[in-house]
Formats: C-alpha cells, structure tokens, sequence
C-alpha cells in the first residue's frame, strides 16, 4: 500500500491543492481573508456561506449556470455529430489530400480565438445571432469541430478496419458500417472528444463576453466576473464560491466516465 | 432493414447542405440581420460600479424614461476590464449597443472619433442646467464633443490616524510629509503603498507626482514630448526615495486591487485611492489586525498631496457616447438629456455615495460631500483633476502612453535599479516618440 500510494501523493497534493483553496475561500468572512495574520489555507473565524448566499440571492448566478449547461452541451452535441461525420472518411477513405486536409483541420484549431473574435462578431451579428444564446451555440463549434476532429481521427485508426469489412461483405453500406460498426467500438475515442468539448465550451470567456450583452443570457464566467469585480474591489469569497460550484459539472462528467476518458486518450499509444 | 440511403440519399442530403449554404451567404452577404431579429429598443452599455447602488438607480431612471416614452430599454453592465474588447467588437460589427460607457479617460473620443455621434447640442444644455462643465476645453477632442464626461472616482490619500498617532504625525499635506509617514510607518511594519506596476492606479499616482514637480510628459500643444527634463529627473528621484525608505518592494507587482488589501488588511498606513476601500471595508467590518476595532472607524481621507509646484492628479475619466451605426441616435440624446438633468444627476450621485463625482459645477455642492467628513476633500480633488496628458490635449497617442504603462515602467526601471534616471527617461521618450510618429502617420 504504501509504496503505491507513495509515489502519488505528490501529485494528487499537486492537482488538488487549487481546489482546495477554492474551497477554503468560498468559506471565509470578508473580515478573515483581509487579515494578513490569518492562515490562508485555513478557517479560523468560522465558516460563513454567505457568499454562496450573494451569488444565489443578488445575482443572477443560477441562470448564467443553466446557460453555460445549455450552450455546452449543445456545442458538444453538434460538434462530435460534424466530428464523427469528419473524422470518419480523413481516417478510412483514401482520396486526394485527405491527408493534408486533416493536418489543415488541426492547424485551424490553432487559431486563437482572439484572432477570430472581431471578425466572428461580424457574422454573428449578420446571422441575427446577437445577443442569444444561439451565438455561442453557433461559434463554439468553430474551434470544437477541428479539435473533435483531429482526436477521433487518431482513435478511428485505431479500429481494425478488418470488422468494417466484414460488415460491408454482410450488407452493410458505408452509412451503417460507422452507425453499427465503428461508432460502439469507438465510443471511449468519442466520450473522450465529448469531455473535452463540453470542458472547452464550459470554460470559454471571450465570445461569451462579445456576442452575449443581456444579464440574463450570461454564461458563468462572464457573468460572474462582471457582477463580482466592480471597480478596484474583487469579492474574492464570491468569485471563489462561483468558480467551485462552476468546476462541479466538469468533476461530475469526469467521475462518470474516466475509465472512458483514459482509454480514449490512450488509444493507438501500445500497438 | 431499411437503408439508410433510402431514406436520405446523398442527393438530397447535398442539395439541402447547398441550399443551407447559400442561405446563410446570401444573410451574411446582405449584412443584415434576417428580419425576424430586428427588434426596436434602446440598449445601454455601462460598466458594473464600485457602488451596486449607482447601476440600480441607474436601470431605474433608464426604464423610468423608457416606460415614458414607450421605448424598450435594456442595460447592460460589465467588468470596466472588458469594456475595451465590448467596444472594439462593436466598432468592428458597427452593431451593438446604442448607448456606450466611454473610458477610462478621454482618448476614445480621439480613438473613436469617426463612429461616434456628435454631442454639441447635449452637452450645451447638459452644461447650462448643471452650472457648466469643470474644465470644459478639456473634454473637447478636436473641436467637438464626442462624448460626455460622466464620471470620476477622485484620488485622496487614505491614511491609518491611529497609526499617525502612533508615529506622532498629523494628516499630512505634501509629498515630502508622505515619504517622512512612510518612511516612520515602514519602521513600525506599516508601509506607505502606490502601485508602481501596470495599474491604473499606478499610472494615476505617479503622474500627480510628475506634476507636483513640474514635470509633464507632453506640451500644451499635444505633440511636443517633454518628458527629458529636469522636474522629470526630481520626480524619478523622489519616487525612488518613496520606493526605498517607505515602501515595500511588491508594490512592483501590484493590481488595482492590491493598495485596496493592503490597506484593508491593516498594513498599509497610507494609499492614494478612492474611498472605495474605506466603503468596502465599511461594508464588511474588517477589523484593525489583532483588536475588535472596525478599521474603517481609524481612516480617514485627506486631500491629494501637493509637490513642490503644484497639487494636481487626474483619475480614471468615466464618459459616455453614442454609436453613430445606432439606429436610434436621437432617441439615446434624449435619454442622456433626462439623465444628466441635476435632479436625477443628484439621485445618481446620491446612490453612488460620492463615489461617482460628475464633472459638473453644481454637482460639486452635492449634499453627500457634506454627510460625512471622510469626503470632506472630494470636491477640491475634483477640481485639481485634470486628464492624464495635462497640460497637452488628450489625443489617441497620449491614450496609448496610459494604455502602455510607459510612466509606471520607467519609474519602476529606476526604482528598482534596472536603470539609470537618464536611461530611463531616455526610454521612455523613445517609447513615446514612436507612439506620437505612429499616430502622426494616421489622417
């Protein structure tokens, strides 16, 4: 036991020790996280929920929570569907450039949305997609796609495309071989793309900054900013208490489905 | 089983995928929104204030002036540090926002001088029923009024009275009493604290003392650099003096926020801020470090400091504007006219507890100035306020010497030994030299 749990202490210090403090800051009084005498990573004045309190009673925290559900797990949806639909025929068919292709799909994951945000407005804006949350919904697959692209690519190639064949000797077209066939196999590389994407959309700030104005139609990051850092005063407790309940889907979706997740990244690394 | 392609053949399956596409190309071609989005309101962009009092009384006149004319409104609020992405997207799609929050300082009148409307007409009347604009030449960029200045947060000094007690010092008054505090205060564990580091604040402080020299970084006509000088040499030395016998070297790395902490926090015995972290720490009851005493009851707010020339600071200059691509451009006059009318000015003050101080004459006789003695001050800091480029005008180029931090750099390359005091004023010429050729090139 201890020799395995040894070795991994340290990282799990290492991965947990954010969270932590997260934590421990959500819990304090104001009075406590200015005393420079305190301990920071501890609660000696008591526990207050209070700021749990602010962002659920003076915000409008559980609607910017509901939005940011909303856009992500539609921006995940849509993005492994074209994904699949991508990385599909650049890993199996063989026509001219599909190579090529496939390496300019991740270089277009490349682009830095800081890049693409002024001329996206644009288009968002031209779309009538403005302040809604289609915006989002719309623009985030700009950088999901490639990326769910690029890594069921790898994992599609990593299915023997042997199985494939004997279900096209049985009947089956090319539609159904990757309906019937390939996609069961390949459900870890896609669960896998998912977590990312949803994890992507979850945390995204700029375009929901740009393209969403109404309070209402905020995604979490940006409205917990906006409301939490008013001037030169940063309501740390709150902006804490925000960014712990704000990790707790992504905690949810990684719990369920790691053993997937693992799989999916290691795919193809032992052949 | 039935086939898949019976039910979507690879025919229909491209001609909808074409269909879609042309669709959308004919949308984004046309550069119009389909009209099913094209909805008549009036939309409002302002940033979240320190006083969540002021943009409550804020939307309530906005929607009070909306239910009053029959015109929709929204307001929208953000964090003051994203309001220049908000901006430069909108200016981008020229679509947006009506209405804009503008700032902080004048420069985006330059900036954004050919999208944004002309308020000649409102602000005569603005100024005409509030007494006049403070420094009126001041807010004119080329000639015109691209915007109003709506707002400043002005800069006393916060100062800890027990520990001036406890040193044996009174309020002080100049810059030299500051170091002298400091200096005493440090000795006893509590610090004097300015941002000399990529800060508004920074660039606030370390300019009131350039021109409490006598120093400036560019002449009255806006385009000779006057930086090399010799009260730039003094200001450098005595910031250096500040830096190492009165404060501490993290000031080097500080946010906006920091003096604000380290104040609240009771270390600091002085900060050159806004009342905002006497208010919070109000608000929150902090207590002095190892009592039961509430530190907002031992601070106290004395003016900004004068120098060996002059008393001058500046602030972050809060404006507002019209987009010129907004459909609605003489209906957002109207809402600016009702709500710079002094009746709910002076309600939107009020809110604001005097955070919020316009710059309009009559506003300075507000009865919140008086309702306390911590903002005994206020009003005369507003009047020694001037924009960042005093005594130039403010242009695009003196915008881009803020937005660079080029003042707190070359302080903190001298304080902190990186430079000599020719070095780093010979640096921050060249840094200012290429910004002015840079815009000069522009029409």
């Amino acid at each position: 036991m201890f020799t395995l749990y040894m070795p991994i202490t340290p990282f799990v210090f290492f991965a947990l020790f954010p969270l932590y403090f997260m934590v421990v800051t959500s819990l304090k009084t104001n009075a406590e996280l200015y005393n420079v005498a305190s301990a920071p990573f501890l609660i000696r004045r008591g526990v207050t929920f209070g700021h749990y309190q602010l962002l659920s009673t003076e915000t409008l925290f559980w609607s910017w929570f509901a939005n940011s559900l909303i856009v992500s797990l539609a921006a995940t949806l849509i993005s492994v569907a074209i994904g699949i639909l991508a990385a599909y025929p650049l890993a199996r068919l063989r026509f001219l450039g599909a190579e090529s292709f496939g390496v300019a799909i991740f270089i277009t994951y490349l682009v830095p949305p800081s890049l693409l945000f002024l001329p996206l407005t644009t288009v968002v804006n031209r779309l009538g997609l403005s302040d809604s949350l289609w915006a989002l919904i719309v623009t985030y697959p700009t950088f999901l796609v490639p990326f769910c692209t690029w890594l069921l690519m790898g994992y599609f190639r990593t299915v023997p495309r042997e199985i494939e064949e004997c279900a096209m000797l049985d009947g089956c077209n090319r539609l159904q071989t990757m309906i019937r066939i390939l996609l069961p196999v390949a459900i870890p590389g896609v669960i896998c793309a998912a977590l990312f994407a949803f994890t992507l959309s979850w945390n995204e700030f700029l375009y929901a900054l740009v393209f969403v104005s109404p309070a209402e139609l905020k995604t979490m990051t940006v409205g917990v900013f906006s409301e939490l850092i008013r001037g030169d005063i940063y309501y740390w407790g709150g902006l804490m208490a925000g960014a712990c309940i704000g990790s707790l889907p992504i905690v949810v979706a990684y719990v369920f489905f790691l053993d997937y997740y693992v799989s999916g990244l290691t795919a193809g690394a032992v052949k | 089983m039935a086939r898949v392609s019976d039910r979507v053949s690879r025919r229909r399956f491209l001609g909808a995928a074409a269909g879609g596409a042309v669709g959308l190309t004919g949308i984004l071609a046309s550069g119009r929104a389909p009209a099913v989005a094209q909805t008549r309101e009036l939309t409002f962009l302002t940033i979240a204030s320190f006083v969540p009092e002021t943009d409550k009384e804020l939307k309530r006149q906005f929607e009070e002036w909306g239910a009053r004319n029959k015109v929709k409104v929204r307001l929208d609020s953000i964090a003051h540090l994203q309001l220049v992405t908000k901006k430069a997207s909108e200016v981008q799609a020229r679509s947006g926002h009506d209405i804009t929050a503008l700032g902080p300082g004048l420069g985006d009148a330059e900036l954004y001088f050919d999208h944004l409307v002309d308020l000649n007409d409102v602000a005569g009347e603005v100024g005409s029923k509030n007494g006049g604009w403070l420094n009126e030449s001041d807010y004119l960029i080329r000639g015109k009024w691209k915007l109003l200045p709506w707002w400043m947060a002005p800069f006393p000094m916060a100062v800890r009275t027990d520990l001036l007690e406890q040193i044996g010092e009174k309020n002080p008054d100049t810059w030299e009493d500051w170091l002298r505090v400091g200096k005493k205060g440090k000795a006893i564990g509590h610090p004097f604290g300015t941002a000399i580091s990529h800060t508004g604040d920074a660039n606030v402080t370390l300019l009131s003392i350039m021109w409490s020299y006598g120093a400036s970084y560019v002449g009255k006509d806006g385009k000779t650099l006057t930086i090399n000088s010799s009260q730039t040499r003094q200001a450098l030395e005595f910031v250096k003096r500040l830096y190492t016998e009165a404060m501490e070297p993290e000031v080097l790395a500080w946010d906006d926020a920091s003096n604000n902490r380290c104040l609240n926090a009771g270390k600091c015995i002085g900060i050159h801020n806004p009342i905002s972290a006497y208010e919070s720490a109000k608000k929150d009851k902090v207590l002095v470090p190892g009592t039961q005493r509430e530190i907002a009851d031992v601070i106290d707010h004395v003016n900004t400091p004068k120098g060996p020339v002059d008393r001058k600071t500046t602030s972050g200059y809060w404006c507002i504007g019209i987009w010129n691509f907004s459909k609605n451009a003489d209906v957002a006059k109207d809402f600016l006219r009702y709500h710079f009318q002094p009746d709910n000015l002076s309600r939107w003050v009020e809110a604001g507890r005097g955070f919020n101080t316009p710059f309009l004459n009559t506003l300075m006789k507000h009865p919140v100035y008086q309702s306390s003695k911590q903002y005994r001050h206020m009003t005369e800091i507003a009047r020694v306020s001037v924009p960042p480029s005093w005594p130039g005008p403010t242009t695009a180029a003196s915008q881009q010497v803020l937005d660079l931090y080029i003042i707190p750099d070359m302080f903190a390359q001298y304080v902190s030994g990186k430079m000599s005091a020719d070095q780093a004023i010979a640096w921050a010429e060249k840094e200012m030299q290429e910004i002015y050729a840079g815009r000069k090139r522009k029409p």
